[in-house]
């Protein structure tokens, strides 16, 4: 497992396969990326981004969705 | 026809309605359904995968006529409210923001510096920005100046149900603002928000009163239907207010000899 990088998935260190890109990390968590927005050191990754955003050793990455609020 | 205008986007209901405190989402979107509120706020939290099903995106956008006003909710100062703006925008898809700080947990009010800072910032930005505020008629006129779509401000605190507390300085908003004024925040009965729209509100913002009612859908169209009464009761122009009686029927000529 040495070959695996590490990421800061909200707040959570988690290891991540090298070269996955912001798709591959949103079908890793089983996500299907429609109503999730991306963060990547504060930057917002868009949805035509993602398949070629490559995610690097020590990224920080926020996943955020709606919920419920008034 | 009596719509509501903000930029481009214009509302035949005056009733925005929240989506926090609801028991679940199917509750929650009955709730949508019957109000009839075409604007409904939203909060942007993180992704949870153990809690997927709570994304509220997708069977809120499938309600047809719904626009989404995400909030800041969470944010404690005008460059975190900003940031969520941005995010938030990606995924709604809508330019509109409320705009929500409040750093202290324990009274909910808002931070009437960094919400203007904020709203200054977005406005620029070219969203529609409507920021929830105290009932501060020169914070209002200083948000308008900056190029708000609206003000909001609070009718009591939030979730607290007590209603128009704020009504004498809510009346001065009214009178001075030339941008929609929106009661969000305290209200607890249609009748109040019957009130409001009496008072001139163009809209309310109503969450808590619903989400927490017996029958959150029957308080829901509740709701709307005094909304639209308020709003008609405004529109109609409602008598003054006299110091003494004043007779609906003649006192005189009756019966001749009496």
């Amino acid at each position: 497992m040495s070959q695996m990088i590490t990421i800061e998935l909200n707040g959570e260190q988690q290891p991540f396969p090298p070269g996955s890109s912001v798709s591959d990390l949103l079908a890793i968590i089983g996500s299907d990326g429609k109503s999730v927005a991306v963060v990547v050191n504060e930057q917002i990754i868009r949805p035509e981004n993602r398949l070629s955003h490559l995610l690097q050793e020590g990224d920080r990455v926020e996943l955020l969705m709606f919920a419920g609020g008034g | 026809m009596d719509l509501l205008h903000f930029g481009s986007y214009t509302f035949s209901s005056r009733l925005i309605l929240g989506t926090g405190k609801f028991s679940n989402s199917t509750v929650m979107l009955d709730a949508v359904r019957s109000s009839g509120a075409q604007l409904v706020t939203v909060a942007l939290r993180r992704f949870n995968r153990e809690q997927a099903e709570d994304d509220l995106f997708g069977p809120l956008s499938a309600i047809k006529g719904i626009t989404l006003m995400p909030n800041t909710s969470g944010a404690s100062t005008a460059s975190e409210a900003v940031r969520a703006a941005h995010i938030a925008r990606e995924l709604s898809g809508s330019p509109f923001i409320k705009v929500e700080i409040h750093p202290n947990p324990q009274h909910l009010m808002p931070d009437p510096i960094e919400t203007f800072e904020a709203s200054r910032i977005l406005a620029k930005e070219g969203f529609l920005v409507m920021p929830y505020i105290a009932a501060d008629p020169v914070l209002a006129k200083r948000l308008e100046e900056v190029g708000c779509a609206s003000v909001m401000p609070l009718g009591s605190a939030i979730g607290s149900g007590q209603g128009l507390a704020t009504s004498e300085m809510l009346n001065i908003i009214i009178r001075e603002s030339g941008i929609p004024v929106i009661v969000d925040a305290g209200l607890r009965s249609p009748s109040e928000a019957a009130h409001a729209m009496e008072m001139g509100c163009e809209a309310v913002l109503v969450n808590s009163a619903v989400a927490v009612a017996g029958n959150p859908p029957a308080m829901a169209e509740a709701f709307a239907e005094a909304v639209v009464a308020g709003r008609k009761a405004f529109r109609s122009g409602l008598m003054q207010k006299s110091g003494s009686a004043i007779a609906t029927s003649p006192l005189t000529s009756f019966l001749g000899t009496l």
